[in-house]
């Protein structure tokens, strides 16, 4: 087996750091609302799982995908697309038919990596100090 | 009443289905970012690096939308159609 790029591992571990704490704010705000209940923790759970994973899948199709010629690369990120979607959507589909987990807590999750992507800039500026401007 | 409960539950899967046309946008704005880093690592190999994690975040981006649209469409499939009958039968 092909070692794993740390460059995957590392942002793969920043999206989930990110996932649980919004997560946990996802959580005290059914708290807050009195609508909590084993549901919404099973659901953000599964939900959870499958979003980080994701991001991790899609960095192994890019680390695979580089290594390819371009139109060979072209197809393969086409076909991981698909097969994750599908993958998704079946998590999804679970999520609101079994009664074990709340749908909405199944499926606000999947979108907190882009979240944690959207306000990765933020953190950079703040660590680069504004040396960009010299 | 049936035929009510029949356009809201036919819209409901219309909009979902119409939703997931967005699903097909992702794969293919994917394959092409991964094309054209495969042509820039050609020219640059010392680049794989840096390529490699602004195209994964790129990727991680453009598949946002994918995201959006099944969240769309799940919701449309399974908690929209209760919903809108629900207040349907409460106005009638």
């Amino acid at each position: 087996m092909k070692k794993v790029n740390p460059i995957i591992v590392k942002e793969t571990l920043y999206i989930a750091c990110w996932s649980v704490i919004f997560s946990m704010i996802m959580q005290s705000v059914f708290l807050l609302i009195k609508k909590w209940d084993y549901t919404v923790l099973l659901g953000n759970v599964l939900s959870l799982v499958a979003g980080v994973g994701n991001f991790f899948l899609l960095g192994l199709t890019v680390q695979k995908a580089v290594t390819k010629e371009e139109k060979d690369a072209k197809q393969f990120m086409k076909l991981s697309q698909v097969a994750r979607l599908f993958t998704l959507f079946v998590i999804c589909v679970l999520g609101a038919v079994l009664r074990c987990f709340n749908i909405i807590a199944t499926v606000l999750p999947l979108l907190f990596p882009r979240i944690s992507i959207m306000l990765r800039p933020l953190f950079n500026k703040k660590s680069n100090g504004g040396g960009q401007d010299e | 009443m049936e035929i009510a409960i029949g356009i809201i539950l036919g819209c409901c899967a219309l909009g979902a289905g119409t939703a997931m046309i967005a699903g097909i946008g992702p794969g293919i704005g994917e394959g092409n970012a991964v094309a054209a880093a495969c042509q820039a690592i050609g020219r640059q190999p010392e680049s794989k690096g840096s390529v490699t994690t602004t195209m994964l975040m790129g990727c991680a981006i453009a598949e946002t939308t994918g995201l959006y649209a099944l969240v769309i469409a799940i919701l449309l499939i399974f908690v929209a159609p209760n919903l809108l009958v629900n207040i349907l039968l409460a106005a009638v």
